[in-house]
């Protein structure tokens, strides 16, 4: 489903033959073991994996924040290896949203600050009507200035959300974006993600360690050691666990429960 | 034995930190390294003209001098009276004594090969006897032979290098009147090339009675040597009974100290008192840094402090610890301040001399005081400027909350404004009350301008929200914004940042107003007062140059160019028992080239009994027409005087005008200071004024000025003494500077996840730079405004408290385009200060900024 002002390519965003590999020598980890997907234009996409799988280093070096060691990332048609530090940030600001776990938003600014501030860096002038439908979108327009500290947690998400969404990107990385809610504000948050999506047409790729949280996108891609080891559209929660549970079985891991505590992970690759 | 826990936590937190203690140690380090190079300079200094003085007089036991001084009102040394150059033969026949020569000294400049005079910025330059007996010469022929006839000299080495002389060549000395002289030989005082940077050029006895006395058979003094076995004292016990009245003997140990006692009191304790002044400007300066990044720090470890608490630590251990590290920085950086102190001392030294600066040589003289007293303000700074932050860590909840770093208001009550508020209106008030009555006290005004800066830095906080807001305003975009929140964020932290900013512009805007001033009312002053069309003038400082010739005023006045010449020369005298200058000159000629005024009385025909006398001098010394004062001289003399007129404009004039006729019989070598020319009429100004050079070029070409160039140069000392405070003051400004990129790099480091946060969503690099840069500069435009609207005020205050009434009344002058010069340095100060902390902001990894707890 399209809009006729958004016409994605088939893929948003994809890595091929990715390898991420942090310290060298005995202390070597490889968070990326040539990990090959798409995202594709339109959908929503949750990335999951035990902690350690490399989910967040994926979503990273696709989101151009981190470099791969090997391999390609693309968002849209750019190879984002032929970009330099500036041009990558100016990709960043005017094709990529993103969603972080926590500390989304800046301080000193009001909500609808905080929301425009990429179109700001940009120097660009918000459409009015676009920010309007966001707002209301998102549900925040008494909140509007606002500073964040006067937000709860789940406010402040939304906001992030909105900011994600407002500068009309190509896709949208959410990193844990309900890591830090209660399950309650949490859910709110995914909704308004596969809304979004739904509605306008929007790309979103979410890591998640939930299997509720998972069960919002319109297909899941399963990471385990730094491989993509499946897929699975129309996720539902007891799905998804079912499958984390196998998933863990066949790589004969001791037992534990999905949202794995942490045990394994490595320092840049932690989810 | 391990070392107690607050110490080995200070330790540790000292190491983790190091980075963040840069900015106070180098502001710590730059204070004391400052004061600690003035008392050592101050002291090498005493010590060196002690030294000097000293072999001046080595082989001199006793010197014979008139026992009449007279010492005019604001004069440090006296002028002393002659005394009988004959005496010296008589004093040789005392048998106490193997010998004994007149000294002759008085002021001589040479000119150099190519015309310029030598020296005259400072020192003395000296020409003298040379005295055939080497013990009582303190000067070494080093080349060439003694002067034995007419015209012949010797000159030190310094001089005749500073001049290009060599033995042989011919130059000429202004005694102020020119004397064509050979040089024969080079002379060397000490080992050295001569006294400090003092030129000395010795004639024979009777050229130096010709042209260094006022008439032959006269001698400055005379100098003893004893006999074999016979003591000063014994000298000077001798040589009582054959002296005349109004004579004096003093040991040649006095005669040193006396010397000594004179630079140390009228130079040297200037030089000192300026130069601390500046450390101390310098060391508040530092204050306000430190304390700065003590707070910072404190409110950053706020977590840290909650957990020591939470795990046991008594309040008063985290108070210890917080004030332990700041003195530790304080005594490293003190310690590393001594050593630069001694350093800079040692370069000055060696830099000094090169660009004219009097300092002798010799050895750098490091006392314990000198020591002592840097190290002892660089503790008492950092322990004092960290007393408050650490008592505000102690106070740290154990259950202190973890939250973000938000917008914290802090500083911006009400109990500020208000206490500011009332602070800033009382210094108003008191200063008002000091300056605008009749009579000006300079006390209130001073107490005024005290309270203005404490409410200044009261104000700080609340007047930084508020001005930060309206600086910020006109700047447009995103990251400009950013930059004028981040400003806002903490207005306490904003205005102490910036407050030591504004005490070096205040400063500076002070001394520039101050300066401004005085030249106007120079301006002023020769625009009122100077009625001829140019003025002859030898500009000197301090004891250098020697004045004009006294032939000079006749030889212009003859010119058919000239209407008038008049020269003003100066005398000395105790009026009514009260030590005065006077002017000596032709008063009646003087009033068709100076205005002076409205005169009560005649200014013809004062005759060799007649006075005039300035009105206000008059009024307090009870002086009117017609009424007599009892004039002593310098030769012991009293005579009594008429007073014939009083006039009103003392500014040119002098509170005194004697004629030439009264003043020769009890005259000094003679000089006028200024020479006042009124050209014929219809005499086209540039005719006269190359008509007036010509005939100065005969008299040892001293500069003809028209009434512009005549203001500025009496306005050139002004100049030379900003020049100086700027470069002192420098050091203030870099401190605050420091202070500025410290505050800073703390905040880039408080506000990691932020600039992760920014740089994630699309903040270029430059962008961030420019952000950080822009913050910079608006707490250096604030700190800057500050300075400027304190200092213009202490600078309008110190102008009113200090001015006269009617003529003498200082004007108030804003030098417009240097205080706009200071403001872009406040700003480009800001920038620059940025520079570092913004190039660390933008290489922050994003992944490990936004990761960073």
């Amino acid at each position: 489903m399209t809009t006729a002002t958004h016409t994605p390519a088939a893929h948003a965003a994809r890595v091929l033959d990715a390898v991420k590999v942090y310290g060298r020598g005995d202390t070597e980890v490889r968070a990326l073991d040539g990990v090959s997907v798409d995202f594709p234009a339109g959908r929503f996409t949750a990335v999951m994996g035990p902690s350690g799988s490399g989910k967040s280093t994926l979503l990273h070096c696709a989101a151009g924040l981190d470099t791969l060691t090997s391999g390609a990332a693309f968002v849209g048609g750019t190879d984002l290896s032929t970009l330099d530090d500036r041009r990558l940030t100016l990709l960043r600001r005017d094709r990529v949203g993103f969603v972080f776990q926590a500390f989304n938003l800046l301080p000193t600014l009001t909500v609808a600050e905080n929301i425009t501030l990429p179109l700001d860096l940009a120097g660009r002038t918000p459409d009015r009507a676009r920010f309007d439908r966001l707002v209301d979108t998102v549900g925040l327009r008494d909140r509007l200035h606002h500073r964040p500290g006067e937000l709860s947690g789940g406010q402040q998400q939304r906001v992030a959300v909105a900011r994600a969404f407002a500068g009309d990107p190509d896709v949208v990385f959410a990193d844990e974006p309900t890591g830090n809610l209660d399950s309650r504000s949490g859910e709110e948050v995914l909704r308004l993600l596969g809304r979004t999506v739904r509605e306008t047409g929007r790309t979103v790729v979410m890591v998640t360690h939930d299997p509720v949280a998972a069960a919002h996108a319109d297909e899941v891609v399963f990471l385990a050691d730094g491989r993509l080891v499946d897929r699975m559209t129309g996720p539902t929660a007891d799905r998804v666990l079912d499958r984390m549970k196998a998933f863990e079985t066949d790589t004969g891991r001791p037992s534990a429960a999905p949202p794995a505590t942490a045990s394994l992970t490595t320092r840049g690759g932690a989810t | 034995m391990r070392p107690p826990a607050t110490l080995r936590l200070t330790l540790s937190s000292l190491r983790a930190h190091r980075r963040r203690f840069l900015g106070t140690f180098a502001a710590v380090l730059l204070g004391v390294a400052f004061l600690t190079g003035t008392l050592v300079m101050g002291d090498t200094l005493r010590a060196s003209f002690d030294t000097m003085f000293t072999g001046a007089t080595r082989g001199t036991d006793a010197v014979v001098r008139s026992a009449t001084t007279v010492t005019a009102a604001g004069e440090a040394q006296g002028t002393r009276g002659p005394v009988d150059a004959d005496l010296a033969d008589r004093i040789a026949r005392v048998p106490e004594v193997a010998a004994a020569a007149p000294l002759i000294e008085g002021a001589g400049q040479l000119l150099a090969a190519d015309g310029t005079p030598v020296g005259g910025k400072g020192p003395p330059t000296l020409a003298g006897n040379w005295i055939e007996d080497e013990a009582l010469n303190p000067y070494r022929l080093s080349e060439g032979r003694t002067p034995h006839a007419p015209g012949e000299a010797v000159v030190n080495r310094g001089a005749a290098k500073a001049a290009g002389l060599r033995v042989g060549d011919t130059t000429v000395l202004r005694t102020p009147d020119p004397v064509r002289v050979t040089v024969v030989g080079l002379a060397t005082f000490g080992g050295a090339d001569g006294m400090g940077q003092v030129t000395w050029t010795g004639l024979t006895r009777a050229d130096a009675e010709r042209y260094l006395t006022a008439r032959p058979g006269e001698a400055t003094s005379i100098a003893v040597r004893a006999g074999p076995g016979v003591s000063q004292k014994e000298l000077v016990a001798a040589l009582a009974p054959a002296l005349p009245e109004g004579v004096e003997a003093i040991t040649g140990q006095r005669a040193a100290e006396e010397n000594t006692e004179m630079v140390s009191g009228r130079f040297l304790g200037l030089f000192t008192t300026f130069l601390l002044v500046f450390s101390g400007v310098a060391v508040l300066v530092s204050v306000f840094t430190i304390h700065n990044t003590f707070a910072v720090l404190v409110a950053q470890r706020t977590r840290e402090n909650a957990l020591l608490r939470a795990v046991g630590a008594a309040r008063r251990q985290v108070v210890t610890g917080t004030l332990a590290e700041a003195l530790a920085v304080g005594l490293l950086a003190s310690a590393a301040g001594l050593l630069a102190g001694i350093g800079v001392a040692a370069g000055l030294q060696a830099l000094f001399p090169a660009i004219g600066f009097p300092f002798p040589e010799g050895d750098l003289v490091v006392t314990a005081g000198s020591l002592a007293l840097p190290l002892g303000v660089g503790l008492a700074v950092c322990a004092g400027s960290a007393l408050l932050p650490a008592v505000r860590a102690g106070r740290t909840a154990p259950l202190a909350a973890l939250r973000e770093t938000d917008v914290d208001g802090s500083g911006t009550s009400r109990a500020r404004a208000l206490t500011g508020g009332t602070l800033l209106a009382a210094a108003v008030g008191t200063v008002l009350a000091g300056v605008l009555g009749d009579d000006p006290s300079l006390w209130l005004a001073a107490t005024g301008a005290g309270i203005a800066v404490a409410a200044f830095v009261v104000l700080g906080p609340v007047a930084a929200s508020v001005a930060v807001r309206a600086l910020g305003r006109p700047l447009r975009g995103a990251n400009r914004g950013l930059a004028r929140r981040n400003a806002l964020r903490s207005p306490g932290r904003t205005a102490a940042t910036a407050t030591a900013l504004m005490i070096g512009v205040a400063v500076v805007t002070l001394f520039t107003v101050f300066g401004a001033s005085l030249k106007a009312t120079m301006d002023r002053t020769v625009d009122r007062s100077f009625a001829g069309d140019v003025a002859i003038g030898a500009p000197s400082f301090g004891a250098g140059g020697s004045g004009l010739s006294p032939r000079l005023a006749p030889a212009v006045a003859a010119l058919p160019e000239v209407g008038t010449a008049v020269g003003l020369g100066s005398g000395v005298a105790e009026v009514d028992g009260r030590g005065r200058a006077l002017t000596v000159t032709d008063p009646a000629a003087l009033a068709r080239t100076l205005d002076l005024g409205e005169v009560r009385g005649t200014l013809t025909g004062l005759g060799a009994d007649g006075l005039a006398v300035a009105a206000d001098e008059a009024a307090a010394s009870g002086l009117a027409p017609g009424r007599t004062a009892e004039l002593a001289f310098t030769d012991g003399t009293r005579r009594t005087f008429t007073v014939r007129a009083v006039y009103e404009r003392a500014d040119l004039a002098g509170d005194y005008l004697i004629t030439r006729e009264a003043w020769a019989p009890h005259r000094t070598q003679d000089a006028d200071r200024l020479v006042a020319v009124a050209f014929a009429d219809g005499v086209s100004a540039a005719d006269g004024k190359a008509a007036v050079t010509a005939v100065a070029d005969r008299y040892g070409q001293p500069e003809v000025q028209t009434r512009e160039e005549y203001a500025e140069a009496s306005a050139g000392g002004i100049d030379m003494m900003l020049t100086l405070v700027y470069a002192l003051l420098a050091l203030a400004v870099l401190i605050a500077l420091l202070g500025i990129a410290n505050t800073l790099t703390l905040a880039v480091h408080e506000r990691t996840r932020e600039l992760g946060l920014l740089r994630a969503v699309g903040q270029t690099r430059a962008q961030l730079r420019a952000m950080v840069r822009w913050e910079s500069v608006l707490v250096a435009a604030f700190g800057t405004l500050g300075g400027l609207t304190l200092g213009g005020f202490l600078g309008w205050v110190l102008v009113r408290a200090l001015e006269g009434s009617g003529d003498s009344a200082l004007a108030f002058a804003v030098p417009s385009a240097r205080l706009a010069a200071v403001a872009l340095i406040g700003l480009a100060a800001g920038v620059v200060a940025a520079w570092r902390p913004a190039r660390r902001a933008a290489r922050l990894e994003i992944l490990r900024a936004i990761g960073t707890e």
